[in-house]
């Protein structure tokens, strides 16, 4: 079975939730490390692991042969990361509105609306080879 | 996340302590949440106090576990709600389906 790989501006895991403390972690000393405000790191923090949760579950299906590949990229100004995954995509629009009434009970379906609250921008492309990434961008 | 529970006034009090992202901690505070419910405890306050942080996952085993409860005569109630935590429910307008107290305290006191 796959293992996590570290990257100088990421971290790329197997299609498993096992993996996502992996994901946490490296954010974590990434951003520590860079001095981003607590509070910023742990919006980002939520955001990455809804989009990675997104990316094991809907993207590559629990499938341990694909993998989620997840960069940073840390300026002076804003944090900019982007989670890829191998499956065939969504688009923003389509997903349910979570805070309409007939929802507010369901389990499930609040990743990216968590997302689109916690940072400035959201943007989903679809590779024409396959995978699909989504990209966050927030202001420190 | 460390998870731990305990029994005061028929009220059980879950605490789970770290960061609820949807990982083996994930399955392991809605198999809790489903053996108290199996086993007849049909009151629980959460004690969100030592919880970093959580992610939608987290909120999808809040309200398994509430409206569970609910439909066997029981309620889930929240103790000590973070201000990150208190922000997410606000954002999701879960604030208006979760009962939640300042301390497990007032929270046992409420059933």
């Amino acid at each position: 079975m796959k293992k996590p790989r570290l990257l100088p501006d990421g971290i790329v895991i197997p299609s498993s939730t096992d993996y996502l403390g992996d994901v946490d972690q490296f954010l974590e000393a990434q951003l520590s490390s860079a001095g981003v405000d607590r509070s910023v790191m742990t919006d980002l923090a939520i955001s990455v692991s809804e989009l990675v949760n997104n990316a094991i579950i809907h993207g590559n299906g629990f499938d341990n042969s694909k993998e989620v590949d997840v960069r940073f990229e840390v300026t002076g100004a804003e944090i900019r990361i982007v989670v890829c995954d191998q499956g065939s995509g969504f688009h923003l629009e389509e997903v349910d509105n979570p805070i309409e009434d007939r929802n507010l009970l369901r389990e499930v379906g609040r990743g990216i609306f968590i997302v689109r609250n916690f940072v400035d921008e959201v943007k989903v492309s679809v590779s024409p080879s396959g995978g699909t990434c989504v990209e966050i961008v927030k202001k420190r | 996340m460390k998870l731990n529970h305990r029994e005061e006034n028929g009220v059980m009090i879950v605490e789970p302590k770290g960061k609820i992202m949807g990982g083996p901690e994930s399955t392991a505070l809605h198999d809790l949440l489903h053996d108290l419910i199996d086993q007849g405890k049909k009151n629980v306050v959460i004690d969100l106090g030592k919880v970093d942080w959580m992610n939608s996952t987290g909120l999808g085993l809040l309200i398994s576990g509430l409206t569970t409860l609910r439909k066997s005569g029981g309620e889930l109630k929240l103790a000590n709600v973070t201000d990150k935590i208190q922000s997410l429910l606000t954002i999701t307008k879960l604030v208006t389906i979760f009962k939640s107290y300042d301390s497990v305290d007032e929270a046992v006191t409420s059933f």
